[in-house]
Parts: structure tokens; C-alpha cells; sequence
């Protein structure tokens, strides 16, 4: 594999990695700020980059802005707010044609270093706090979209699941936070806390494209409002072991389909030795086409189209989601718990074993191929604090033994099982 | 072998036409670790009503093509997966109106992949017992989508503008309409629609043009394919009209979902004239509901629309139809001042300054697009069963006047072909 590496360096208060490469035809860019999720400062952070792409001081109206983006050849521009394990990311990306496939006078990495530091540090203010109708009108659109989850039901099923197993932690909040928290928001009060944030979120900037580490620094430095105080460090924490029977939720809706969710928590996160053998346990039970899941639950059994789980490493969690009829939950959780004690009991084949580690290896490989798969790879080494190439993963994925795994499907508890069901069917 | 060489671009496509009739593109991306395949057939849920040269004209029931791509992945020695999953290959299918697409996505291994693509797609394995069994997983997949206020939305617009065109009908079909197909009916279309010379292999990454043909010839050599006569697709003349004014579904929502859309009156358009309109509707859709526009700004800021608002047009050569909207507090609210705003802009014309910035906004997002493998081989394979070239698209947006934009606007947008779907709660 021909690995090509970031540079890293520093600009202000933010960690610059950088990866000079013609490969694409675009500079991807993607700013990653995080910090701790907390109760009282989850609304505001996630109502924040709302209300900052509205508006900056260049361009405040949101229509200039927007105009802005289509000049520079309809430049790729979104934000994303995340839980990554306990902390709360606001992730921004820019996605820029290369200058040399278009007539452009400019250089459009400059100019969305230009537009992404406005946005970032130079906000349009009214008397020295953020504009009252943008604030008012984004704090309805978050509200919507807290309310508009539950229109998805594959996606309110599982986001419940995650509610409810984590009730006791500030897991359970939701990454774009609280409705009735927008309420008590202020121009104000937001602004406070958009200054506070930015002063100590942790800070990470990552350039994929035909640049160097020196040109990114000298334009972040001329382009991002920023002191140079730290702000906080990413802390891994131990996972939350829960101990006792698992916990049944059900709840009632209008749908015509049954939505079986489970949550698991396992002592493996991103950063421990296991997390390969956690990956091939993922792998094996519910990853891929071929794995028990699937076979089992949809192929043999014909009770579902979907059926999968997922390990999210930074958080120690695993899930399984599936979409069945009402009236099959106690065959279907039955064959999906006969599956779990497959695992337990290391009943795995040579076969599942070798299959889930080449696609798994597909997996790593291609990461290669996209530029914001590269920047997500290197930002989960920072923000784990484990510096684990992907060759060195490759390796200790195909050194994985049916008993690794065995060992590792014990770390995997069973904690919650939510079921989503008709308003008729009893 | 032929060659075509895209300068602007910084792309070479090599093709070449099989002995049977298969029309084979090869995209080297050098430096590329993956390679992205994909072996389609023009045949999609639209095709329900045929005849082949020779034979009886025959009516099939309503997702049967649908059924068909889910049954192809069943070979007399298993899923076939499991053969990919051991080459780490990922693989997938979909199907929509007008074409069915078998796809893998591999880093390794790329000629075993290959083979096992074009292998599997032709040779069927449908018995009673295999056929009767995926009734149950469609089922749950057709359950899925009737919980999904998106979906219905989307479907309901389509409902309410086509009466006769298959368009209309669900691409999955319904329980009752999969409940009577039969390893029969199966047979009969794979064999009508299957034939080489009905189907196109694109395999773009990091390959050798040379060695992809080599095999693919090797290949198809092995396998006898008689030579097929015409195709004839069957479709009952459509009313130039909509079907209904508005068209209204219960689902539990947070918010009323609004779509609406112009039908095109005149249809029978192919090739490049066809890629013309389509890209000319798609600047005029950009001018009028984008979200850099006043209209988009000024409903914004009533309240009227959230991010979820966007649009989209469709076509072939036999339906045409634009879509917009999202989630609104109040439908009519919506549609009225959309009416009133569009006038306005109906009466007066784009600006000059306008059409300029969304064409390059265009541009953009092509440019953009070519940095995905996936992306390149839907689009390619999508473009040519129209007749159309999509290297050609940065020539097309260029060849674009103000004044054709202008005057699709007044084509398109006639308020007697305005239908609308809505969604609210029960």
C-alpha cells in the first residue's frame, strides 16, 4: 500500500495536517472543533454553526454569501454536529474545484480559506452580538429538526435505543441538543457561548489536495480570527459497564413496520489493542452480506430486508438494527440472540473468518481512493490519541484468531432491547 | 479497442463492442487503490408491457424487475456474497424506472470480481421454493418504504401527474403484485431483457483497459448467446394532463411534507437533446428555487420552508417531470406564495449576472462528481441507455444561453400542468 502521509503542523490555536497529493480534482477541507458533551452547553454549540452560516462580516446577508460559494464555482460547503464518544463535534467541509480545471482568475484555495475563517471567526454582529432574526429563525430550524427525527423511522428506532441505554450518561442527549433549551437561547447568551467555544474547543484543520503545510499555515494564520490559548485536550474515558439483565423497551407508533433495535457495550474502544478483534466480532455477526445477521434473520429465516450491526469504537457501543413484522419480535430477537451466542461461544467458521478480513481489508484499502475518508481516518489517530497507521490495523486484522474473537465477543454485553411498534397489532 | 480522450478533464475512456453485442467502458483512474464495477440492463420498473422481435407481447406483473435483481444474487451453490465477500469485494444492486444495476466495489482480486459479476448476472437460478421465500424480504422491504414520509411524498407527486405511464407504480410493486410472480414470469423477462446486447459493463479505477477487455472477451466467448431481436417497450399513450390536482397521504410526521412539479407536455426527446433540456431545466430549477435565491430567502424567512427544501428534475424520452419542496408548516400557505413569487419571475425573466453564477455553480458540481468512481459509472451508464454522452455535459452547460433559459422557464413552468403531494398527519 502506498501510503501517503499528512504533514502536520500548526496555525494559531488549530493543528494543521495537510496531504499534498494531484490525485483529485478538488481541495477537500474539513475543520473539526469539538468538545465535551455537557447538558447546559449542548443547544447552544449545535444551534452555533446554524446561525454562522448565515452571515459574516464580508458578506452578511445570506443570499451574498450563498452567491459567494456559486462563484467560486459552486464550492462544496456543510457542517455536521456529531457525538464522537463523549464529546460533541461541530465538523465543517469545503469541497473546491482545483483552479486548474476552470477558468478562474483567482486562486480558489485561498479564497475558501478566505470564506471558511469569515465563517468560522468573523460573524456578522448587531451591536456586538449575533443578529437577532438569524438567531430566531435557526433556532426554529433546529427545532424542526429535532422534530422531523422521529419522520425516519430506521433512524428514530436506533437513535431511541441509544437514549435509552444511556439514560444515566450525557450520552443519552442528542447531538443538536435539547428543544427546550432552544427557548431560553439569546443573541446574547448564544454569542457568549459561540466565544467560549471557540476559545476552547479543540481544533483540528486538514487539507487534502495540490497545496504544502506552509501555504495552508500562512493562510490559515491571514485568514482565521483566532487567539493562540489551547483549548482542551481529547481524553479517552472507560466505558460504562452495566451490569444485571438487559433492559426492554417498547414503544407504540403509527407504522406499518416493527423496528427491533439492541445496544450492546463492550470494554473495546478505537484505542485499545482488541479493537482489531472487535472489528472482525462486528464483522462476523452482522457487517456484511455474509454475516449472521443477514444469513440468519433475512436469507434463512425470510423475517426481515434488513438486519445489521454496527460497533462504534469511540464510544464502546454495539447495535443491531432490523425492520420485521409485529407479530415475528419473539422469533426474530430469538434467532438474533441465538447469533449473539454463536459469537459467545466462538462457533465461527474458517470461512466467516477469511471473508469478514478481506472486507475489511477492501474497507482500509479504499480509504485511499477519497479524500474525506483520508482526513477521517487521521482525525479518529488525534482524537484517540492512538497512533495506529492503516497498515498497522491492516496487519492486526489479518493476525486475528477465531479465539480473538471469541474473546472479544465477550466484552460485548447485551444492554437494551427497543422495540418500535404498530398503535393496532397487541 | 477505441480510445477517447477528454483533455479538459484529464480523462481517457477506452470501449469496445463484444462479438454479442455487449458494450463494455473502461475508466483507468491511475492511483486509484479501488475499482468500481458495474454490469447493467436497460430494464427497469417501467418495463412492464413488451414484446421481443419474434415473440408474443406479453404484460408482467408490476416489481418484477425489482424481484428479478434480488434473485439474481442466488446461485445453485449459494448466496453469491459469499464468493465476493472471499475476494473482499463489496456488492450491491439497485433498481429504479428505467434500469437495473449489479455493482461491486473491490481493491483487490479485481479480475476473480469481475468474472463473479459477469458470471452471476448471467445465469439465473429461479426455483419455486427461492422465489417463493424473497416474497417475505421484499415484503418487509416494501413495508419499509410505505413507513417512509420521504418516499411517499416523492411517489405521491408522481401518482398525481401520471394516470398511464408505468412511472406511477411503485418500482418495488405492492404484496399483492409480487405475491403472483413465479420462477416463469422470472425466466421470461431475464431472457427478453438480459441478452448482452441490452446491457453496458463499466469498470472504472485503478485497472489496465487492455487486460479488462481481455477477460471480458475470454469471457463472453465461453457463453452462446444467439442474436436477439428489438426490443419493443409497449406504453399506452399518457394524457398530456395530470392525473389529479393533488394528491394527499397519512403518515405520522412532525411536519406537513410538500412536494410539487411541473409535468413536461412534450415528451419523445432522446439523445443529446434530450441531455440539453434536462441540463437547460436543471440552471432554470437552480434560478427559481436554489438556495441562494430571493424566493428560497424571502419563504425562508416567513417560515415557509426549511433546509429540507430542494429540487429535482427527472426524465426520459416518454415522462418528464421537475419536483421541489420539503417539510412546511402550512402546504397551501407554501404553494401560494410560491405561485405568486413564480409569477413575478415568469413575468420578468432572469438576470444575466444570475444565470452566470448558477452555470458555474453547475460546472462545479460536475467537476465535483468526477472525483467518485461511483458516481462516474451511474451517471455514464444512465447517460448512454438515453443516448446521451456525460463527458459532454461541461460543453453542454457552456453551449447554454441565457435566452434558452428563459424560455424553458416559460415552457415549463404552465400552471395546468402543476400537480401536488402532500403528507400530514393522520
Amino acid at each position: 500500500m502506498n501510503t501517503t502521509a499528512f504533514q502536520h503542523g500548526n496555525a494559531k490555536r488549530i493543528r494543521i495536517h495537510v496531504l499534498p497529493t494531484k490525485r483529485f480534482k478538488t481541495f477537500a477541507i474539513s475543520l473539526y472543533a469539538g468538545i465535551p458533551l455537557a447538558e447546559d452547553t449542548v443547544t447552544p454549540t449545535a444551534l452555533t454553526p446554524f446561525v454562522l452560516r448565515r452571515g459574516t462580516v464580508t458578506y452578511p446577508e445570506t443570499r451574498q454569501f450563498r452567491e459567494q460559494l456559486e462563484q467560486m464555482y459552486g464550492a462544496g460547503f456543510g457542517f455536521d454536529v456529531y457525538k464522537r464518544g463523549n464529546y460533541q463535534m461541530v465538523h465543517f467541509r469545503m469541497d473546491t474545484i482545483n483552479d486548474s480545471f476552470v477558468k478562474s482568475q483567482e486562486s480558489l484555495l485561498a479564497s475558501s480559506f478566505a470564506f471558511l475563517g469569515e465563517v468560522v471567526t468573523r460573524p456578522v454582529l448587531e451591536d456586538g452580538r449575533f443578529r437577532s432574526s438569524y438567531v430566531q429563525a435557526e433556532k426554529e430550524n433546529v427545532r424542526k429538526k429535532l422534530e422531523s427525527i422521529v419522520n425516519d423511522k430506521i433512524r428514530y428506532a436506533s437513535e431511541r435505543c441509544i437514549e435509552e441505554m444511556c439514560r444515566n450518561e450525557p450520552y443519552r442527549l442528542h447531538a443538536l441538543g435539547q428543544r427546550q433549551d432552544l427557548e431560553k437561547i439569546t443573541p446574547e447568551s448564544l454569542h457568549d457561548g459561540y466565544r467560549k467555544w471557540l476559545s476552547e474547543a479543540s481544533m483540528d484543520l486538514y487539507v487534502v489536495g495540490d497545496t504544502t503545510l506552509e501555504e495552508v499555515e500562512k493562510l490559515v494564520n491571514a485568514h482565521f480570527d483566532l487567539g493562540s490559548e489551547s483549548g482542551i485536550t481529547y481524553k479517552t474515558e472507560t466505558p460504562v459497564r452495566q451490569s444485571g439483565e438487559p433492559r426492554t423497551v417498547v414503544e407504540k407508533m403509527e407504522v406499518s413496520q416493527g423496528k427491533l433495535n439492541l445496544g450492546m457495550r463492550t470494554s473495546i474502544t478505537y484505542g485499545d489493542d482488541h479493537y482489531a478483534a472487535a472489528l472482525m466480532y462486528n464483522g462476523i455477526l452482522g457487517g456484511y452480506p455474509h454475516s449472521k445477521l443477514f444469513m440468519n434473520v433475512r436469507e434463512k429465516a425470510s423475517l426481515a430486508y434488513y438486519c445489521s450491526s454496527r460497533y462504534d469504537g469511540h464510544k464502546g457501543i454495539g447495535t443491531i438494527q432490523s425492520g420485521i413484522e409485529v407479530q415475528n419480535y419473539e422469533k426474530a430477537l430469538d434467532i438474533i440472540k441465538r447469533q449473539l451466542e454463536e459469537m459467545r461461544s466462538g462457533r465461527i467458521t474458517d470461512l466467516e473468518m477469511s471473508q469478514t478480513k478481506a472486507m475489511i481489508r477492501n474497507l482500509l484499502l479504499e480509504i485511499e481512493d477519497s479524500a474525506f475518508e483520508m482526513i477521517a481516518y487521521d482525525f479518529n489517530r488525534q482524537f484517540s490519541g492512538k497512533d495506529r497507521s492503516r497498515e498497522e490495523l491492516l496487519q492486526q486484522v489479518e493476525d486475528i484468531q477465531a479465539a480473538d474473537v471469541q474473546a472479544a465477543a465477550s466484552t460485548f454485553d447485551l444492554d437494551t432491547i427497543y422495540f418500535l411498534k404498530g398503535q393496532k397489532e397487541e | 479497442m477505441e480510445k477517447l480522450q477528454y483533455d479538459n478533464l484529464q480523462e481517457t475512456l477506452y470501449y469496445e463492442v463484444m462479438d454479442n453485442g455487449l458494450h463494455v467502458y473502461v475508466l483507468p483512474k491511475p492511483g486509484f487503490q479501488k475499482t468500481y464495477a458495474t454490469f447493467a440492463t436497460k430494464y427497469g420498473s417501467v418495463d412492464n408491457h413488451f414484446r421481443v422481435e419474434g415473440q408474443d407481447e406479453i404484460s408482467v406483473p408490476d416489481g418484477i424487475a425489482h424481484f428479478l435483481e434480488h434473485k439474481m444474487f442466488e446461485e445453485p451453490e449459494g448466496d453469491i456474497f459469499a464468493t465476493f465477500a472471499s475476494h473482499g469485494a463489496s456488492a450491491n444492486a439497485f433498481t429504479s424506472f428505467d434500469q437495473t444495476v449489479y455493482l461491486f466495489s473491490a481493491t483487490e482480486h479485481i479480475h476473480e470480481n469481475l468474472e463473479t459479476l459477469v458470471n452471476f448476472v448471467q445465469n439465473p437460478y429461479f426455483t419455486d421454493q427461492n422465489v417463493d421465500k424473497e416474497k417475505g424480504i421484499i415484503g418487509q422491504e416494501i413495508n419499509m418504504y410505505q413507513d417512509n414520509a420521504d418516499w411517499r411524498v416523492y411517489f405521491g407527486l408522481i401518482e398525481a401527474m401520471y394516470k398511464i405511464h408505468p412511472v406511477h407504480i411503485d418500482i418495488a410493486g405492492t404484496v399483492e403484485s409480487i405475491s403472483t410472480i413465479t420462477k416463469e414470469t422470472l425466466y421470461t423477462c431475464y431472457n427478453a431483457f438480459y441478452h448482452p446486447s441490452n446491457m453496458l459493463l463499466f469498470v472504472v479505477g485503478g485497472v489496465k483497459p487492455e487486460e479488462v477487455f481481455d477477460l471480458v472477451r475470454a469471457n463472453q466467448a465461453k457463453k452462446d448467446y444467439p442474436p436477439q431481436g428489438k426490443i419493443e417497450r409497449i406504453f399506452e399513450s399518457e394524457t398530456v394532463g395530470v392525473a389529479e390536482k393533488r394528491r394527499v397521504n397519512k403518515l405520522q410526521v412532525s411536519m406537513p411534507k410538500c412536494l410539487f412539479g411541473f409535468k413536461e407536455k412534450e415528451v419523445g426527446l432522446t439523445g443529446k437533446e434530450l441531455l440539453k433540456r434536462d441540463l437547460t431545466t436543471k440552471v432554470m430549477l437552480d434560478l427559481l428555487f436554489g438556495s441562494s435565491t430571493e424566493l428560497y430567502q424571502k419563504l425562508y424567512d416567513e417560515d415557509l420552508i426549511s433546509d429540507s427544501f430542494s429540487h429535482e428534475y427527472s426524465s426520459s424520452p416518454q415522462y418528464a417531470f421537475s419536483a421541489a419542496g420539503g417539510d412546511t408548516r402550512d402546504p397551501d400557505q407554501l404553494l401560494a406564495r410560491i405561485r405568486e413569487e413564480v409569477d413575478g419571475i415568469l413575468a420578468s425573466g432572469f438576470k444575466e449576472e444570475d444565470f452566470e453564477r448558477a452555470r458555474k455553480k453547475k460546472i462545479g458540481g460536475y467537476l465535483r462528481m468526477l472525483n467518485s468512481p461511483e458516481n462516474i459509472a451511474h451517471e455514464f451508464t444512465r447517460y448512454q441507455f438515453r443516448g446521451g454522452d456525460f463527458f459532454s455535459v461541461i460543453q453542454l452547460y457552456e453551449s447554454i444561453t441565457l435566452s434558452d433559459v428563459n424560455n424553458r422557464l416559460k415552457e415549463h413552468v404552465d400552471w395546468e400542468q402543476l400537480a401536488v403531494s402532500v403528507v400530514v398527519n393522520p
